[in-house]
């Protein structure tokens, strides 16, 4: 399959999981509560970067294809008393045929247009969600009482994380085959690609549809995790750019940035939450974002990976 | 027997220009054929036909017997063309093997995902274009530009076509470039490669094709030996000025 793998990947995966493990163990439950949403914005980050940091293919609207995944769920567990177990692989079904409806304008534009058309969808959701069938999806106020899988913090904080590695892993190594490295090639330059004998139409379909898996798998999840649902604060422009800064700060088209670089942001606007409780954080965080950009545009993973280059460097000279 | 590449009546406009006005020529296996004519006469826009980056008014256009003007440009390159470009259009963030890397892969996700790359060509490849060992790893902007006609050369190999379509192939080169560039090009002459090579360079044409067809405003006005093409009364008139 060729995916370059070193002894090293395996013993810094290994570490990470085993470490990510025992935090139950060693942190309090509010730290634990604040993983949570850490591994829930992880899988967002890296759904937006199969697509985003991969293709070029900017996505403002992410939070259309969260929002299908997690309404789809809401809906028929609640509504319908669909099990759990059905509603969640219907809900993913669903966020894929979402993603296959924004890849239709990708088939034309792209750029600062398709972000913008892409923008367009999460505003569609979000004001089709509160008039269209509102006995269903519960209108402007959204919905409660939602069945949820876990009890307790250390349950919730499992589930989350098993979930998170799931997507991580399997998304890291898909991204080391060649269709990585075509996805990449898109966002360098679409014609070069078709000029080489590949198919854009298809790589961008299938980077579309993964990213909807992904999203809808977290969405759904996620929706199962909060025991409710409320459009104001999913189809909200502060979610995108909680995604969107988390993968830039971690370092786009690299999926292990996303991760990292949700775990930074999730726990950046926590500590400032005593002293700012307001949106005022949002500031900090962008000022923080701002700066790295200006120092490593490619974010903490590639000044993560320089450091190691330079360490092995250092060993080979000694 | 069937003709790599036919080419027939082929009209291509765009609003009121018409760009390419009843082109018809064929190319035969093995055959280097020069495309010249001034600027704006309308080479790339048949290389764009041919490759269906536009698709023709009118006319058709056949590669070993099929017609392809209804084929998408990955499709047309499976059938065994495929092209360079005038401006040299890289992977800016890959190195010279992941470039050639892309032009290696199949146009299938599931042979992406579970077939390794071949490392081993992708080197042979871009070591067969003239770059050393220590260029492999480089990327573009490290490049000069005859590297990157080199490199340019080396991804649309990589696709492994029967026929070559070279667009403006010395711009930019140094006179030792050009030469590489010339000897690389004699190469895949000796290996039955069929050629059409549009160039502004003469001189450094001359020597690459056995024959030529200069057009203006989109019309065929000589075609033959590079001779008798260059020595055409309307072609000097029109292209060379004299």
């Amino acid at each position: 399959m060729g995916l370059g793998l070193r002894w090293y990947h395996f013993a810094l995966w290994a570490g990470f999981i085993l470490v990510m493990a025992l935090m139950p163990e060693f942190v309090s439950k509010g730290t634990l509560r604040t993983m949570i949403f850490a591994n829930f914005l992880a899988i967002f980050a890296i759904s937006w970067d199969v697509l985003s940091g991969r293709t070029g293919y900017i996505s403002f609207g992410h939070p259309f294809l969260i929002g299908i995944g997690a309404y789809t769920t809401a809906i028929l567990t609640k509504r319908f008393d669909v099990p759990v177990e059905y509603a969640i692989p219907a809900a993913i079904a669903m966020t894929m045929v979402g993603g296959t409806i924004m890849f239709l304008p990708a088939l034309r534009i792209k750029g600062s247009y398709f972000a913008l058309v892409s923008l367009a969808f999460m505003e569609l959701i979000y004001q089709l969600v509160q008039v269209i069938r509102p006995d269903l999806t519960g209108g402007t106020r959204g919905m409660s009482g939602i069945v949820t899988l876990t009890r307790g913090a250390a349950n919730g904080y499992y589930l989350s994380f098993s979930l998170m590695i799931i997507v991580a892993l399997s998304m890291w190594l898909l991204m080391r085959t060649r269709l990585g490295t075509a996805l990449s090639a898109i966002a360098m330059n679409e014609e070069s690609v078709k000029g080489s004998g590949l198919s854009p139409t298809k790589l961008k379909l299938f980077a579309f549809m993964t990213s909807a898996f992904v999203a809808g798998l977290g969405g759904a999840f996620y929706v199962h995790y909060l025991g409710s649902i409320a459009p104001r604060a999913l189809f909200d422009i502060n979610f995108v750019f909680t995604i969107i800064v988390a993968t830039l700060i971690g370092g786009a088209s690299t999926i292990v940035g996303p991760m990292f670089g949700a775990f930074f942001l999730t726990f950046l606007l926590e500590y400032l939450r005593p002293f700012l409780p307001g949106a005022e954080r949002y500031l900090i965080y962008g000022a923080i974002a701002l700066l790295l950009y200006m120092y490593q545009p490619k974010g903490l993973y590639h000044i993560f990976m320089s450091q190691l280059d330079r360490f092995k460097k250092s060993g080979d000279d000694d | 027997m069937t003709k790599p590449l036919s080419i027939k009546n082929l009209v291509k406009n765009f609003g009121g220009l018409t760009a390419t006005d009843d082109i018809s020529f064929d190319l035969n296996e093995g055959q280097s054929t020069g495309l010249i004519g001034p600027n704006g006469a309308g080479k790339t826009t048949i290389f764009s036909q041919i490759m269906g980056e536009y698709r023709q008014t009118s006319g058709t256009i056949e590669l070993y017997g099929t017609e392809i003007s209804k084929l998408s440009t990955p499709a047309r390159i499976r059938l065994g063309v495929s092209r360079t470009y005038q401006v040299p259009r890289p992977f800016a963030e890959f190195t010279v093997l992941e470039n050639v890397r892309v032009g290696l892969m199949p146009d299938s996700i599931w042979k992406m995902i579970t077939e390794s790359p071949n490392v081993d060509r992708e080197i042979e490849l871009a070591l067969s274009v003239g770059f050393s060992e220590s260029d492999l790893r480089r990327t573009p902007d490290e490049l000069s530009m005859g590297d990157l006609r080199k490199l340019e050369m080396a991804r649309t190999m990589a696709t492994n076509p029967r026929i070559m379509l070279l667009d403006e192939v010395f711009a930019g080169l140094t006179v030792g470039e050009i030469d590489q560039i010339a000897k690389l090009i004699q190469k895949m002459r000796s290996e039955n490669m069929t050629f059409l090579i549009v160039s502004h360079d003469l001189k450094a044409l001359e020597p690459l094709v056995d024959d030529a067809i200069a057009i203006n405003y989109g019309k065929v006005i000589a075609q033959g030996s590079f001779a008798s093409v260059i020595s055409d009364k309307a072609v000097r008139t029109s292209y060379l000025g004299t």
